[in-house]
């Protein structure tokens, strides 16, 4: 890979953790839900850059394009301008950052030793990256169709339960 | 380590899960608590396609539809019942939901 | 039908009688539980019988038989067979007790026709015939501590059987706890014999007796008679343990005659005789039965001239009567020992339940002031009391005299006899015919005293058959064992056939002097003479001539008082034993366990209630709190990785 791919690697990186901090900090949630969508467009970038097209794809169109615009929905359908308090808990805080920048040691820490003992084969990646969507293809309806099957009645199931959701009066009562 | 590895793409993929849970833990809007949801899986997606372009193995690809997939539709669901559960209490303060306490 | 056959349906008769009455408790059919009761009674006498004319069968040196059933426990040292032994004597005992046992369960039939509860009754009964039969039929200590035990709560039971009177129940207790005083020193008695000889095995033991001199250990022995003793003087009621016997009379009269007279207050009897080795080895302890024996007989004979009830004189004979028997094991007559129990078992058993007859006639009345005259009431009663009382005053040829005659005797003529044991032996037997003539004026003859409401009627034929074979058993009873002394000196050949059963499981007491026959007519002259006499003078002054009694009775007031409130020993037992001991257990009480064991395990209580306070905090309901919680056990997983 040429300098080209890391000066891609690090402008997409940088954008898509600039965004997750805006998701996590930014107390209007219009803003949190656009600087999500913009995250996914980023991971979606470093996907390309990955050699999987598909997924990128799939990502832009399913992830970016659907969910995003869902919450984007329910954020505008609530008008949820008005927030006093975006951040929950005082003293609380404190304790949850150290959790979670512990948590975040901890998981680099085990992620560099999963790659150490891993072993990674050096294949033909021009041949799999240039044959990369049909590959896919061939396992996903072969090795996994099973699971395949059993997500589209995921999916039915999904959908009948949003219905019902959203169907109803609201509150505790069915 | 300007070169880009392995490494490079699992240490995003684990500052970015973080963010995720940071964001779990934190905020007070329920929908954003969802959103926050929504990152940590993208950050898992990134890393399985990470593996799989370097171990050249279709499994990780595939992995990353199906979690795309169930992430979509829990998307979905979480969100009606948002919608239902702000319709009955016009609360989204998830602080104000603590029925189950001991 | 072999041998453990037999035995194990001797035992097992009476204690499925029991399992079946037991569980039916709630039946309200009195004649149901009644038959089924004496039938397994009447089981196991048939099995008694087997057995005792298998051992005819034996020659006479070898006449045993053992049977082991299992190995009940084996720890160090102690190896405890559940093990059952048909000799000479306990043959005899079990024929009496499965014999009189049955008569008694077929009276009850009628007597507790009226109960609310017979299956209960009569479950207990037979409890109590198995653990009767259990204590004789043991081979060793423990397992006739079992059957000793079991007795005792037997009597407990039945003497409390109608609980619901408070009087009744505190009586059962006195019972029990002053048994388990005396039981306290049987184990003792139990401790010091395996200590010093390593087996609680009877045969074993007298064996060991019989190789003992005095320096190696007449010592110890002496001791753990001593104590086993205090056991017998707990379960056979005698000083200073025999209060509990009057105030047991509370119970039904049928158990009375079983318990009280003819079988559980013996066990003290058999036991001594079982190991009469081992007493022969320790003349001292045997002094001290003797003289405990004579003492009791003469002290309750005292009492007993005195009470109105008609129930309490019996009992006090009862006591009176087990005096003698002591006094005859105490002397090292085992042999008049044992049959005196047999033909006692015999006259008592027929007098208790005879008055059972007269109770029942009365409709429950049992003071004595308010009978009289019931002999044309009664008559059957009345005829059958007569054999009884007449075998008690130990008049020839019925039963008592030979009995009682014998110890008598030997009171005076064994090593270890005395001429004062004799006398007071003497003296006792006039007492007793005194009161028992009193007994039988006041009951049954003279001016009626009746009140005009109740119709005495005889009994039915379920009560008095069995106080027809008791009364034929109590004149012909005594013919079994008749002293050699009287057919010597008619030169008849009619050997003493009692004596020779027993003897070659009895030990002679060392140093046995020529008997003067003369000496011994003398004496018997002497006995019944003046229980004659006795009997004479209270006929006098109950029946003719009544009016003189208050002359008596004015001079003698003092004395009345000390024997009517019986020397005052329940309300010294009370004042000096049972009120200390009351409230040092309040004492301990109120101070000790409220304050100090009770404020610990509140304190602990206490404790865990806090805990749970405090911890209860951690379930807020806050959803992100439980998210952080999972980071955080998330973060030391991998930490731990």
């Amino acid at each position: 890979m040429g300098e080209s791919y890391n000066i891609v690697f690090y402008i997409l990186s940088s954008v898509a953790v600039l965004a997750a901090l805006g998701v996590i900090l930014l107390p209007n949630p219009i803003y949190s839900a656009l600087c999500l969508a913009g995250t996914m467009v980023a991971l979606a970038g470093l996907f390309f850059a990955l050699g999987a097209y598909f997924v990128a794809g799939v990502q832009l169109i399913v992830y970016a394009g659907a969910v995003m615009v869902l919450f984007v929905m329910v954020v505008m359908l609530f008008d949820l301008r008005r927030e006093t308090e975006a951040f929950s808990g005082g003293p609380w805080g404190f304790f949850l950052k150290i959790g979670a920048g512990a948590l975040a040691l901890g998981l680099i820490a085990g992620a560099f030793e999963i790659s150490k003992t891993g072993a990674p084969e050096a294949g033909d990646k021009a041949a799999a990256l240039a044959t990369s969507t049909k590959a896919l293809a061939e396992v996903l309806f072969t090795k996994h169709v099973f699971a395949f099957e059993i997500i589209s009645v995921l999916l039915l199931i999904v959908i009948v339960g949003a219905v019902t959701l959203a169907r109803s009066r609201g509150g505790t009562h069915v | 380590m300007f070169d880009v590895g392995l490494n490079h793409y699992l240490l995003l993929s684990a500052i970015l899960f973080s963010l995720g849970m940071i964001g779990v833990l934190i905020r007070r809007n329920a929908i954003v608590i969802l959103m926050s949801i929504e990152l940590m899986l993208n950050a898992v997606n990134l890393s399985f396609v990470a593996f799989s372009h370097q171990m050249n193995n279709m499994d990780g690809k595939i992995i990353v539809f199906f979690v795309m997939t169930i992430a979509a539709a829990e998307a979905g669901v979480g969100l009606a019942l948002a919608v239902a559960i702000l319709k009955r209490f016009k609360e989204i303060n998830i602080r104000q939901f603590e029925q189950l306490k001991g | 039908m072999s041998h453990s056959f037999l035995i194990a349906t001797c035992l097992l008769a009476p204690f499925i009688g029991f399992l079946i009455n037991g569980f039916m408790y709630r039946q309200k059919n009195p004649y149901l539980a009644g038959a089924l009761a004496t039938g397994a009674a009447a089981t196991s006498f048939v099995c008694s019988l087997l057995l005792y004319f298998d051992l005819v069968r034996m020659p006479a040196e070898a006449r045993n038989i053992t049977v082991t059933f299992f190995e009940w426990f084996g720890v160090a040292g102690l190896s405890v067979p559940a093990a059952f032994t048909v000799d000479q004597i306990s043959s005899v005992m079990i024929l009496i007790i499965t014999g009189v046992g049955s008569l008694i369960h077929l009276f009850s039939v009628g007597y507790m026709s009226h109960d609310e509860r017979p299956s209960k009754y009569f479950a207990y009964l037979n409890l109590f015939l198995v653990n009767m039969l259990l204590l004789v039929l043991g081979d060793n200590l423990l397992v006739m501590f079992v059957g000793w035990e079991g007795v005792g709560l037997c009597s407990y039971l039945l003497i409390g059987y109608w609980f619901k009177d408070e009087e009744k129940a505190a009586a059962g207790m006195k019972a029990f706890v002053v048994n388990r005083i005396g039981d306290a020193g049987l184990l003792l008695g139990i401790f010091f014999l395996f200590a010093h000889f390593g087996t609680v095995n009877f045969g074993a033991l007298n064996a060991a007796a019989a190789q003992l001199t005095p320096e190696t250990g007449w010592g110890i022995v002496t001791i753990a008679c001593l104590f086993l003793f205090v056991g017998a003087m707990g379960k056979s009621a005698q000083i200073p343990l025999y209060v509990w016997l009057p105030d047991a009379m509370a119970g039904p009269t049928p158990v009375s005659a079983l318990i009280h007279a003819a079988t559980m207050v013996t066990a003290g009897v058999y036991m001594i005789v079982r190991l009469n080795a081992l007493y022969v080895a320790a003349p001292i302890t045997m002094t001290i039965v003797a003289t405990v024996g004579a003492v009791t007989a003469l002290m309750a004979a005292t009492i007993g001239l005195t009470q109105w009830d008609i129930k309490k004189v019996l009992a006090y004979s009862t006591v009176s009567q087990l005096g003698y028997m002591f006094l005859g094991v105490g002397v090292g007559a085992f042999g008049p020992g044992m049959f005196h129990l047999m033909t006692h078992a015999f006259f008592k058993a027929l007098m208790f339940l005879g008055a059972g007859s007269v109770i029942h006639a009365m409709h429950e009345e049992q003071d004595m002031r308010y009978m009289g005259g019931l002999k044309k009431y009664i008559p059957i009663t009345h005829w059958t009391f007569v054999f009884g009382w007449l075998a008690i005053l130990g008049l020839p040829p019925f039963s008592g005299f030979f009995s009682k005659d014998e110890i008598l005797w030997q009171a005076y003529h064994s090593p270890r006899g005395h001429i004062i044991f004799w006398i007071m032996g003497v003296v006792g037997a006039g007492l007793t015919a005194f009161y028992m003539t009193r007994l039988m004026a006041l009951t049954f003859w003279g001016k009626s005293r009746v009140p005009s409401k109740t119709h005495p009627h005889e009994a039915p034929p379920t009560m008095t058959v069995p106080l027809i074979i008791l009364a034929v058993l109590s004149v012909t009873g005594g013919w079994i064992g008749i002293p050699h002394v009287i057919t010597h000196t008619f030169h008849v050949d009619i050997p003493n056939v009692f004596q020779d059963w027993l003897s070659p499981r009895l030990t002679a007491v060392p140093n046995q002097t020529e008997a003067d026959p003369m000496l011994e007519w003398i004496f018997m002259g002497v006995s019944v003479g003046l229980a004659g006499c006795s009997a004479w003078l209270a006929y006098y002054l109950y029946v003719l001539k009544p009016n003189v009694l208050d002359d008596v009775y004015s001079k003698l007031r003092l004395v009345h008082k000390v024997f009517y409130n019986k020397y005052w020993v329940d309300e010294a037992y009370f004042a000096f034993i049972i009120r200390p001991i009351v409230a040092f257990s309040r004492f301990l009480w109120s101070k000790f366990d409220v304050l100090v064991i009770d404020k610990a395990t509140y304190l602990i209580s206490d404790l865990i209630l806090e805990g749970g306070r405090g911890l209860k905090g951690y379930q807020s309901g806050n959803v992100q709190q439980y998210a952080l919680y999972m980071v955080i056990g998330l973060v030391a997983i991998l930490l731990l990785l």
